[in-house]
């Protein structure tokens, strides 16, 4: 039966409804520069969702942890097996990302009497003097995109696009690192929110198309200063003036609390 | 493949990247003991003074009776707070420690927390005990010292010092531990100037601990001809790092220069 062309488009597109329901409550991870580096933000509840891959390379993901953990360890294996046999500087985001990450996604996605991968994934690389630096996105069906300055994943497509919107309105050029986590956690609740109302809107069988982005700041503030009640924020630097060679750096939660705290 | 223990040298063997010859553990029959001239490191030492561990070593890497480098480094840092003295051949001993940096930093990134102290030691163990059929064929063999800053331990100093036997054994050393074919010379000493010095080791601050170590590595010089003290004609001095809570720091050549001309150079006069 699958073997007829539309009947395997069918089920391809099935497949894609139902990844898309399964990441719509994801928390969104936020990835920005800053005047020192790269930074990764999200929002996370009790599970751990940004890791250090490699010297230069941080990842973190939404969807289903089994997965997001087989692909953290590929990744990681990968990269440490070729950082050892060749150079760490032969380590580096596009090939961990286009080589092994990508098609090993697509794959299975599309292998579909399979298990598909549930996962979203946003990586991210310092490069060496500048060159080669920035975010690469991986879609659940192995799509990849690449941003040098900034990158999001979120829970939906809508929700994507609404923070990268707000980023782009956003001043975002050598920011310090609190006022870059402020910026980050700010997108954070414009993805969040989005989620939340359309899968609100879904379980009361509505048309989501109403949902606005929320971009007024005490708005956002008030909705971020409730998550917390119950999230933690979760952070990590890829900090270029780190004396290692190893430039990851999960954010202290000290660290993050004064940079939040007369702020919120 | 998943590796649960987060082994960077099991992960190695399943992606068939061998890092050990695979020589039999004696010569094949009618074959002779190696005829190459292999490249031997000389001596390194530590000491457990009041911040930590100060770990130095000489420059000098011989083959036979030739000199064949005199700039080699022989103290590797292995992470922030451990550094790997080496003493016998550099081509075991630079792939040992370059198993033992990825080891630890894949320990860390696959199973999201830092190795233990123990499982550190148990590593290098490993490392020593699979080169163990080199060893045995005359070649590639090193004993080498750990020194560590434990940031964990309960005493005030977290500094400490292991040093291994050939077959992998490691013992933890209180005061000080020297290795390479210079040692011999200046274990005594350490020993007499430990018990019965100005001071014990252990109550030196970083100035003193220096002095110690560069007039250790000068007498080391003295007596063996594949040990390098300082070379005036080149400005090669001995390396020296501080292993403290802090992390580890180089002392500078132009620090070294002046602690050289104030107390090493000078001898009584007569």
């Amino acid at each position: 039966m699958l073997d007829e062309p539309y009947r395997w488009l069918e089920a391809v597109n099935n497949r894609r409804d139902y990844i898309e329901d399964q990441l719509r409550g994801g928390s969104p991870v936020v990835g920005l520069k800053y005047d020192d580096g790269l930074l990764l933000v999200t929002i996370s509840r009790g599970q751990r969702k940004i890791f250090e891959v490699h010297d230069r390379i941080a990842l973190s993901a939404i969807g289903h942890s089994a997965d997001v953990e087989r692909l953290r360890m590929m990744a990681t294996d990968t990269a440490s097996v070729q950082g050892f046999q060749s150079s760490v500087d032969d380590v580096t985001l596009h090939r961990l990302t286009h080589f092994v990450l990508g098609p090993t996604i697509k794959q299975s996605f599309e292998a579909i009497f399979g298990s598909a991968y549930i996962i979203k994934m946003l990586l991210a690389e310092l490069g060496v003097q500048g060159g080669g630096e920035g975010f690469i996105s991986l879609n659940y069906d192995g799509t990849v995109q690449a941003n040098q300055h900034s990158e999001v994943i979120g829970g939906s497509h809508d929700a994507e696009i609404a923070m990268q919107n707000y980023l782009s309105a956003a001043e975002t050029s050598e920011l310090p690192l609190d006022s870059a986590l402020q910026l980050a956690l700010e997108t954070w609740v414009v993805g969040w929110e989005l989620g939340v109302q359309q899968t609100d809107a879904d379980s009361d069988g509505e048309e989501n198309a109403h949902s606005e982005p929320a971009t007024d700041k005490a708005q956002l503030h008030e909705v971020l200063r409730e998550e917390l009640k119950s999230g933690e924020i979760e952070g990590a630097v890829l900090e270029a003036s780190r004396r290692s060679n190893n430039k990851f750096r999960l954010l202290a939660s000290d660290e993050i609390s004064a940079a939040v705290t007369d702020w919120l | 493949m998943t590796n649960y223990k987060g082994d960077f040298l099991d992960l190695l063997k399943a992606q068939n990247c061998q890092i050990q010859l695979d020589l039999p553990a004696t010569p094949a029959a009618g074959g002779t003991l190696s005829s190459i001239q292999e490249t031997e490191g000389t001596t390194v030492l530590a000491v457990r003074y009041k911040d930590g561990v100060l770990i130095g070593g000489d420059r000098r890497a011989t083959a036979g009776n030739v000199v064949m480098y005199d700039r080699a480094e022989k103290l590797l840092q292995i992470d922030e707070h451990s550094v790997l003295a080496i003493a016998g051949s550099p081509a075991t001993a630079y792939e040992m420690a370059r198993v033992l940096e990825h080891s630890f930093q894949y320990f860390r990134r696959s199973q999201l927390q830092e190795l233990s102290l123990e499982g550190k030691l148990r590593t290098l163990s490993r490392l020593i005990r699979e080169n163990l059929p080199m060893t045995l064929q005359g070649i590639g063999g090193v004993i080498p010292i750990f020194a560590i800053y434990d940031l964990l331990s309960d005493d005030e100093n977290g500094g400490k010092i292991f040093f291994y036997d050939a077959l992998g054994a490691h013992f933890e050393s209180a005061d000080f531990a020297t290795s390479g074919s210079g040692s011999v010379w200046i274990r005594g000493i350490l020993f007499y100037q430990n018990r019965w010095g100005d001071k014990p080791l252990a109550d030196m601050d970083e100035q003193e601990a220096t002095i110690t170590v560069l007039r250790l590595l000068d007498a080391a010089a003295e007596y063996d001809s594949a040990t390098s003290g300082y070379n005036p004609k080149s400005n090669i001095y001995p390396t020296v790092k501080t292993i403290t809570k802090d992390g580890i720091h180089n002392l500078s050549v132009e620090r070294l220069r002046e602690v050289y001309a104030e107390s090493v150079e000078t001898t009584y006069a007569r």
